[in-house]
């Protein structure tokens, strides 16, 4: 690891100071991306700025129908939440296979996000669920937030605050995972709300997407069934060492039969 | 006392350190004024060095050196030699040999192969340093794959090693097995791979050298399996007496053969620590284990099987091409010739065989053992077979084993590869396995499985192995007034357990209080000589040593009794630590005969103070055959190819049992890298940059806790060796014996109604996918 400078902010505009002051910033959040980055030489800040002490980013709650996960949330605590579990069981469970329990005591919902691996969980429940992610400076819808491999629409020292999610009539996440890092090879979300159903694929692109024709179908028949029939196409999917493109098409197609049968 | 003699599940004294965070492991061991070092590795494949350029890294922070290949040579330092026990072609000549450096000399070979030694006050600044060290390559053309190593106008690794060839290598009847085949009514073959693995122990290796130029003596403190074969190593790279190089293991945390051998740093930091007069600390980190850590398996083989009209088998013959990596590191050439050669047919009856193996060259980290070291190759190649045979002849593969199995009278036996098979039952180990197995249910776990959509699977595989490594080894016991008793051992235990059993042999055989006997291993200047751990040897030899070093103190405490009780030694019995007189039944405890052995006037005539202090050394004259057979049933998603293996069952035959605990953990073990090896775990270099691909576990698939099926073990204990005192046979690899041919066929069983003959290892959720769509479309 280089040297860095280490800050622990307690407020956000103490760490949007800090940003504003040093020479090559990085906030950092669990630390679950960008701590083994560093130990590989891959990144050189000049100072990380701990954002785990500010109160502002953390806890979680529900009002009506929208649920409200602070950015410093771990994923073991949306896991272990009551108010997750109620609201939206899909994200509590698709919390509770993000990596190992180490990743999971560490790693945040705002750090993962923001730093959009191509094969994280999260995304996949943002884009399905309609989610909002509120900003140090603004509101920005799921859709717009991630846009391309490991890019989302933050500009240079905003930070993710919070998240809000419609609470879904029905919802489920499939996950198959790598067999060495867990990530998800290919995840996918179903979710159907009062405006639709919304299918979102995450770990088989570059950048989670819909799958717009399986949310055609399952708007006007949310089975399985609906869904034979439909090939999905492997052009542009991901292909490396642990599925091939084609592989991942096929596992598009499984995955979200069987997220459409656990929604129930 | 009885509940810590041989035979009891006594639970390891050593876990409270290692549970607790509490070991001592390399990294542990913080000495004062510690310098650490890290090792520049190459980052090409196959290229020339045009030069080395340290000057910047020299002038930077914190540091105090840096070691290049031609400071090495300018040394004279030596190369370090192959020990294969297979050193000769089949015509007679010695191995291609290329001299192996502890730093590359104007060319690397394989990524990760050490370039240079950058020493520092702190890793983070040899770090920084190792970045501005401008190493000047020139690319070359590289291979790593050993089959298209050998074909022509393939790159050449070597300048006068033509071909790539290190050895070929021959065992069995050429003849009578033509000829068998010639007869044979059926003639199966198949050709397949066992993939290359990596051993990834949870420690990391790792090193502490320091010099005192006082005494002119090196202190080596090193994760290794081996101390003293290592010692010598790097004392004959330095061109140093083996005495003045003293070298320790401390706690050690898994080898599985990755840690057997004389790898390159400790000699560097050896060489370094003198010249800065510093001692130097190097912990490799995982990534650069993944790189360089020898590798194991990695063979291409061709397995042909004859049989009769009735399936009864005539002939076997196998070929194999191993891959031995750029160098013959340090038994590298002996796994795919005589390690694979030894238990090839496993244990069934077979009138002839023949066996071909060839080692070649190429562009990767060098393989030595890993777990098994050809035996697991050998069990492999022939259970796919057999299972193929019983498919393409439409014979129930239970039923072909079971008919060509070893009969138990048919035993000692010598089979056409020359194994001394002394004693088993495998059809008993065999009829056991099957009914622990629960067959009459499968029909309804196959259909149960159906209504969740999936496929389910069975397989039974028996496998025969033998032991190896070192034939020697030393143990010694001091006492102490107390009655306690200091056990030193020459074999080691990287986390088997052997502080637990080893004491377990001497607490049964003197009846002394377990929680009284201290355990010393790994340490050249506790024991004169070692064999560490390797082959399974350490109770077949270690243990072995001990029984003996027991049996010759209780002569010597048997005589201290008698003279006690004015009685003769030949009346004295020892029963739970107290001698007693057959004919008088008076008696004295041996923590008394202890006390009296330090009162020269309580010792009879002829023995001096601490007269009960012993060392022994005990040689193994023939290898044990450990066998038994594991049995697997697998569930097999169609959708997604995914495969979970659902319950394993094992009988072993692994002679006596000394603690079946730890015996029930080796086989545990074994299953989980044999599981590893068949549904996930593979080295994968890149065919055209030569570069390691799965280099991290982001990549490498480990199993996991949740991979494990539920197990379910037992021991057939009716057969003990009389090859060694304890009638041990050896159970640290047989595990990963079985398991990876059970876990294969039993899928393969699963997708019989699809067609599908053959998947290569790893067995991985697409490869399973694929091979069903492919059967499918014919």
């Amino acid at each position: 690891m280089y040297e860095f400078e280490y800050h622990q902010p307690k407020t956000l505009e103490e760490a949007a100071k800090l940003f504003a002051d040093a020479d090559d910033p990085q906030f950092m959040a669990g630390g679950q991306t960008i701590i083994p980055v560093m130990k590989q030489h891959l990144a050189m800040p000049s100072d990380i700025i701990d954002i785990g002490r500010i109160a502002d980013l953390q806890g979680i709650s529900v009002d009506g129908d929208t649920l409200t996960i602070g950015a410093m949330t771990r994923h073991g605590d949306v896991a272990g939440s009551d108010e997750v579990r109620k609201s939206i069981p899909a994200l509590s469970d698709l919390a509770s296979h993000i990596g190992d329990p180490a990743v999971r005591n560490r790693g945040t919902l705002g750090g993962s996000i923001a730093n959009n691996d191509p094969a994280a969980d999260y995304p996949a429940a943002l884009v399905a669920l309609g989610a909002t992610v509120y900003t140090t400076s603004r509101e920005i819808s799921a859709e717009d937030f991630f846009t391309a491999m490991f890019e989302t629409a933050l500009e240079d020292g905003e930070m993710v605050v919070k998240v809000t999610f419609p609470v879904p009539e029905k919802a489920a996440y499939e996950k198959f995972p790598n067999p060495a890092s867990r990530y998800a090879t290919t995840g996918v979300f179903v979710a159907r709300t009062g405006d639709g159903v919304r299918v979102a694929v995450t770990g088989a692109g570059a950048c989670v997407f819909r799958q717009s024709d399986f949310e055609k179908a399952l708007d006007t028949d949310f089975s399985p069934p609906a869904l034979d029939g439909i090939s999905v196409s492997a052009d542009g999917l991901n292909s490396d060492l642990h599925a091939s493109a084609e592989y991942r098409a096929n596992l598009i197609t499984v995955l979200a039969k069987r997220a459409v049968k656990h929604a129930g | 006392m009885e509940k810590y003699g041989i035979g009891q599940p006594v639970r390891r004294k050593e876990d409270v350190r290692f549970l607790t965070g509490t070991g001592t492991y390399i990294d542990d061991i913080k000495p004062d004024n510690v310098a650490h070092a890290l090792v520049l590795r190459s980052t090409h494949a196959h290229a020339k060095i045009l030069g080395i350029d340290g000057t910047e890294a020299e002038n930077m922070p914190g540091i105090l050196g840096i070691v290049t290949g031609k400071d090495w040579i300018a040394e004279d330092f030596q190369p370090m030699p192959t020990k294969s026990a297979v050193n000769k072609k089949i015509d007679g000549t010695p191995l291609n040999q290329p001299p192996r450096h502890a730093l590359a000399i104007d060319r690397v070979r394989y990524v990760g192969e050490p370039v240079a030694l950058i020493v520092a006050e702190t890793v983070s600044q040899a770090q920084d340093a190792a970045e501005a060290v401008e190493v000047d390559y020139e690319e070359l053309e590289a291979v790593t794959d050993q089959v298209k190593a050998l074909e022509p106008g393939a790159p050449q690794i070597w300048d006068d090693i033509e071909g790539n060839f290190c050895l070929d290598f021959e065992l069995g009847d050429k003849e009578e097995t033509e000829k068998a085949f010639k007869g044979a009514d059926h003639v199966i073959k198949l050709d397949l791979r066992n993939q290359c693995v990596t051993a990834t122990p949870i420690e990391t290796r790792g090193a502490i050298a320091s010099y005192d130029k006082d005494t002119g003596k090196y202190f080596l403190q090193n994760a290794t399996q081996n101390v003293h074969a290592n010692r010598d190593t790097f004392a004959g790279v330095l061109k140093i007496p083996s005495e003045d190089l003293h070298h320790v293991a401390p706690d050690v945390g898994g080898g599985f053969g990755a840690k057997n051998s004389g790898y390159p740093e400790p000699s560097l930091l050896l060489y370094a620590s003198k010249k800065i007069d510093r001692p130097i600390k190097w912990i490799s980190d995982r990534n650069e284990s993944f790189a360089a850590d020898t590798h194991g398996r990695d063979q291409a083989t061709t397995v042909e099987l004859a049989l009769d009209k009735d399936g009864m088998f005539l002939g076997l013959r196998t070929k194999t091409i191993g891959n031995i990596g750029a160098y013959c590191w340090t038994v590298g050439p002996f796994t795919p010739t005589g390690g694979s050669a030894r238990t090839q047919g496993g244990p069934y009856y077979f009138p002839a065989m023949h066996y071909t193996g060839i080692a070649a060259f190429t562009n990767t980290m060098p393989l030595d053992p890993y777990r098994g070291a050809g035996r697991p190759e050998g069990s492999f190649q022939i259970e796919r077979i057999v299972e193929l045979a019983a498919r393409e002849l439409g014979i129930d593969p239970v039923e072909l084993r079971r008919k060509n199995l070893m009969p138990a009278d048919s035993l000692p036996r010598k089979t056409p590869m020359g194994l001394d098979v002394d004693t088993g039952n495998f059809p008993e180990v065999f009829e056991r396995t099957l009914k622990m197995s629960d067959r009459a249910g499968f029909a309804k776990r196959v259909a149960d499985s159906a209504a969740k959509g999936l496929k389910r699977g069975f397989a039974i595989a028996p496998y025969l192995e033998c032991t190896g490594g070192g034939p020697k080894e030393f143990a010694g016991v001091k006492f102490a007034r107390d009655g306690s008793a200091a056990l030193r051992v020459g074999s080691m235990s990287t986390g088997m357990g052997q502080e637990t059993s080893m004491p377990q042999i001497l607490s049964d055989r003197l009846g002394i209080d377990f929680d009284k006997i201290t355990y010393v291993q790994g340490d050249t200047d506790a024991t004169p000589i070692g064999g560490g751990h390797g082959g399974s040897r350490n109770m077949e030899v270690g243990g072995s040593a001990v029984l003996q070093c027991a049996n010759e103190v209780l002569v010597k405490a048997k005589q201290i009794a008698a003279h006690l009780l004015n009685s003769n030694a030949d009346d004295m019995e020892l029963s739970e630590g107290v001698f007693t007189d057959v004919k008088t039944d008076q008696s004295v405890s041996m923590v008394d005969v202890v006390a009296a052995s330090f009162e020269q006037s309580r010792l009879p005539d002829g023995m001096e103070e601490g007269a009960l202090d012993t060392d022994t050394i005990y040689e193994r004259e023939i290898i044990s055959c450990p066998n038994g057979c594991h049995s697997a049933e697998v569930e097999v998603d169609p959708e997604t190819g995914s495969v979970n293996v659902e319950h394993m069952w094992v009988v072993d035959d692994f002679g006596t049992i000394i603690n079946p605990m730890l015996a029930d953990g080796q086989v545990m073990g074994g299953i989980a890298q044999g599981l590893g090896q068949a549904l996930m775990e593979e080295i994968i270099y890149d065919e055209d940059s030569g570069q390691l691909v799965t280099g991290s576990l982001m990549d490498y698939a480990l199993p996991r806790a949740d991979s494990m099926p539920k197990m379910e073990m037992a021991f057939f204990e009716d057969a003990p060796t009389a090859k060694n005192p304890l009638g041990v046979k050896g159970s640290g690899e047989a595990g990963c014996c079985g398991a990876p041919p059970a876990i294969v066929n039993a899928v393969l069983d699963a997708l019989k109604d699809d067609g599908v003959l053959h998947i290569e290892m790893p067995l991985t959720s697409e490869k399973v996918w694929r091979a069903i769509a492919e059967a499918k479309a014919g």
